[in-house]
């Protein structure tokens, strides 16, 4: 049985066998049932070995070859599976991985530009794919890429003028931000504004202090961060709101160490991974964002 | 994965479960075999439109499976069918993912879907200019706020049923008015003033009324103070109310308003004298005073009460200790 007063250190070890062991389930109908995920799946795992030192406990080819088996040719972007269709969040999720392993060449750069930029809105957020569905994580997503493919100038003036004024229409009276105008500040939705906000040089959009109020008062009494007002504590918050806090410059408005506290107790200390609290099973996603977190 | 209890399971449990999910794992990956490779060689018939609905049923995250079912319909079935097959097509897709949402409430693909099918009612029945030019549209969208109704009965803190909401609000053929809304969110508060999402919506509701000036109009106020005067006294730790009430507070230009407000507050902090919110409310509402209205308050007066309440704060509040530091630091 584990205790939490117990879980005091990553184990770094038991997580990376969690990790690599993740592929081998492919008699598990639950593993099929993600097919959807799994280019972010495979981003979540190769990030947090990466964090933890391991990076080559997923091996370099097969991981490459994955990504390339994702490349859906008609729209000239990534799936997040072999034959499932093109979306920016995949495609994002693909040029992360390729970075990662020096696979940047791989990509038909040009055809990829094409397809982010043709997903930019007159409202100036990106939809996800051709059916249209919009969100300010796919804004995120966009510049994101564009950024690390070193095509951020693409993104003329005007449009990026255009992109930064849609996130300042999602900027709520509490400094947070959400999906789409008028939606509800959520910590997942200002990671994606402020980090957007940040690589496209425009902070000065963000309300500071009352970001950081907000941001700040996510900690709940036992450590952990919840997304909004009143909702349970979650790991996956360790990496959105405290991305957020650390790009603002406010991590030390938060007790740090309470937050580390809350991670480790979250660990399966048996079959490894971290889940989104304690006593909860473990999965990919959130070994990643509490790892990044620890 | 959320919220879902690790459980330990032995060898031979996970075994036995490992055969029992054998068939359906046969089965789920034979079906999707089946519809990708149709995809794939464009099939867009009556049969390929079953097998996403079967697949879909199983897995409604499937989101190239969503998008190869609407291509279906635009590329195959719609162009053979009439308007009125078209309206009961659309019909029937948004009563079989009502069934998927109220298993799988949060599924974007599922929203994604219904959207689509509401953009796609066809005008009718009748022509432009009679009176049933648009009763499928009328009958599609009113229908929505019902659904939606229902998912933030069930959720009331889910948010894609509140984004659902403001565009089902927003694209109505027949507008509904602010007021109903505000009577709306008003309800969901009453229900649980600990309710974020229906104080934001409010926000949202109060400003459009303001229009331009973006302001909540003035004859809203008193209404929405004694609002907050209830939540305030029914529930003081309650973060919703109090981030609330610092938004209509506004940027501190009426004096009086702080005041009053202050006084108010004082009041509440009298009788519960740990309340940190009552503390963070009066700190942020006397920096307002000192900075809008300099002259006319006693200065030295308001930064010893600021600095004297923040003490107590990181007593009171010692996750949070440094940003009242700062704040404290700021004030000099």
């Amino acid at each position: 049985m584990t205790s939490i007063s117990s879980s005091l250190q990553l184990a770094i070890p038991l997580h990376v066998s969690y990790i690599k062991a993740l592929g081998d389930n492919k008699d598990d109908l639950t593993y099929h049932l993600t097919a959807h995920l799994r280019m972010n799946a495979v981003y979540w795992g190769l990030t947090a070995l990466c964090i933890m030192g391991h990076k080559e406990a997923l091996p370099r080819e097969e991981t490459v070859e994955f990504v390339m088996s994702c490349w859906d040719d008609e729209a000239g972007a990534f799936g997040a599976h072999p034959d499932h269709d093109a979306h920016l969040h995949s495609t994002l999720s693909a040029i992360q991985i390729l970075l990662m392993q020096n696979a940047l060449d791989r990509i038909d750069i040009h055809r990829v530009v094409k397809f982010i930029l043709s997903l930019h809105q007159p409202s100036g957020v990106f939809a996800g794919d051709s059916f249209g569905e919009t969100d300010t994580r796919f804004l995120y997503c966009a510049v994101s890429a564009l950024s690390l493919l070193g095509q951020l100038h693409l993104l003329d003036s005007e449009a990026k003028e255009r992109t930064v004024n849609y996130i300042v229409r999602c900027r709520n009276f509490d400094g947070g931000f959400g999906s789409v105008v008028g939606a509800e500040s959520h910590a997942a939705q200002v990671f994606v504004c402020v980090a957007a906000l940040a690589i496209l040089d425009r902070l000065d959009a963000v309300d500071e202090e009352t970001l950081g109020w907000w941001l700040c008062e996510r900690q709940l009494p036992n450590g952990g961060l919840n997304g909004r007002p009143e909702k349970l504590e979650d790991v996956c918050y360790s990496f959105w709101v405290l991305s957020a806090m650390s790009i603002l410059d406010k991590i030390p408005w938060i007790d740090v160490d309470k937050l580390i506290g809350f991670i480790l107790s979250a660990q399966d200390l048996e079959g490894g991974g971290i889940a989104d609290r304690p006593g909860d099973m473990a999965d990919v996603f959130h070994t990643l964002f509490g790892v990044a977190g620890a | 994965m959320h919220g879902v209890k690790r459980i330990r399971q032995s060898a031979q449990v996970l075994e036995a479960k490992r055969l029992r999910e054998k068939a359906k794992l046969d089965d789920y990956l034979s079906l999707t075999q089946d519809v990708l490779s149709r995809k794939k060689s464009r099939d867009w018939s009556e049969e390929a439109l079953q097998l996403t609905s079967r697949l879909l049923q199983v897995n409604p995250e499937f989101y190239t499976i969503w998008n190869y079912r609407r291509n279906i319909f635009l590329n195959g079935i719609f162009p053979r069918s009439s308007l009125e097959e078209i309206n009961d097509l659309i019909t029937k897709d948004l009563s079989s993912t009502m069934t998927a949402l109220k298993a799988h409430p949060k599924v974007y693909w599922i929203w994604n879907h219904r959207r689509w099918c509401l953009e796609n009612t066809p005008n009718g029945p009748g022509a432009p200019g009679e009176a049933d030019a648009d009763s499928w549209r009328k009958t599609n969208w009113d229908r929505e706020l019902f659904v939606v109704e229902k998912l933030l009965d069930a959720d009331p803190r889910n948010f894609h049923a509140w984004n659902y909401r403001r565009y089902v609000l927003a694209s109505m053929p027949v507008p509904r008015s602010a007021k109903s809304e505000l009577a709306y969110t008003c309800r969901k508060i009453e229900a649980n003033i600990s309710n974020f999402s229906a104080w934001h919506q409010r926000s949202k509701v109060l400003t459009s009324l303001g229009e331009s000036s973006g302001s909540v109009p003035s004859q809203y106020l008193e209404e929405e103070f004694n609002l907050l005067r209830n939540a305030m006294y029914t529930d003081p730790s309650d973060q919703s109310v109090w981030i609330y009430h610092r938004w209509l507070m506004g940027a501190g230009d009426d004096k009086k308003f702080l005041e009053n407000e202050i006084e108010a507050i004082q009041e509440l902090l009298d009788e519960q004298p740990d309340s940190k919110w009552c503390m963070e409310s009066i700190i942020h509402y006397k920096r307002l005073l000192l900075k809008k209205h300099p002259n006319e308050v006693n200065t030295k007066t308001l930064l010893l009460d600021c600095k004297n309440l923040l003490e107590q704060l990181e007593i009171l509040d010692p996750a949070r200790h440094q940003r009242y530091q700062d704040i404290g630091s700021d004030l000099i």
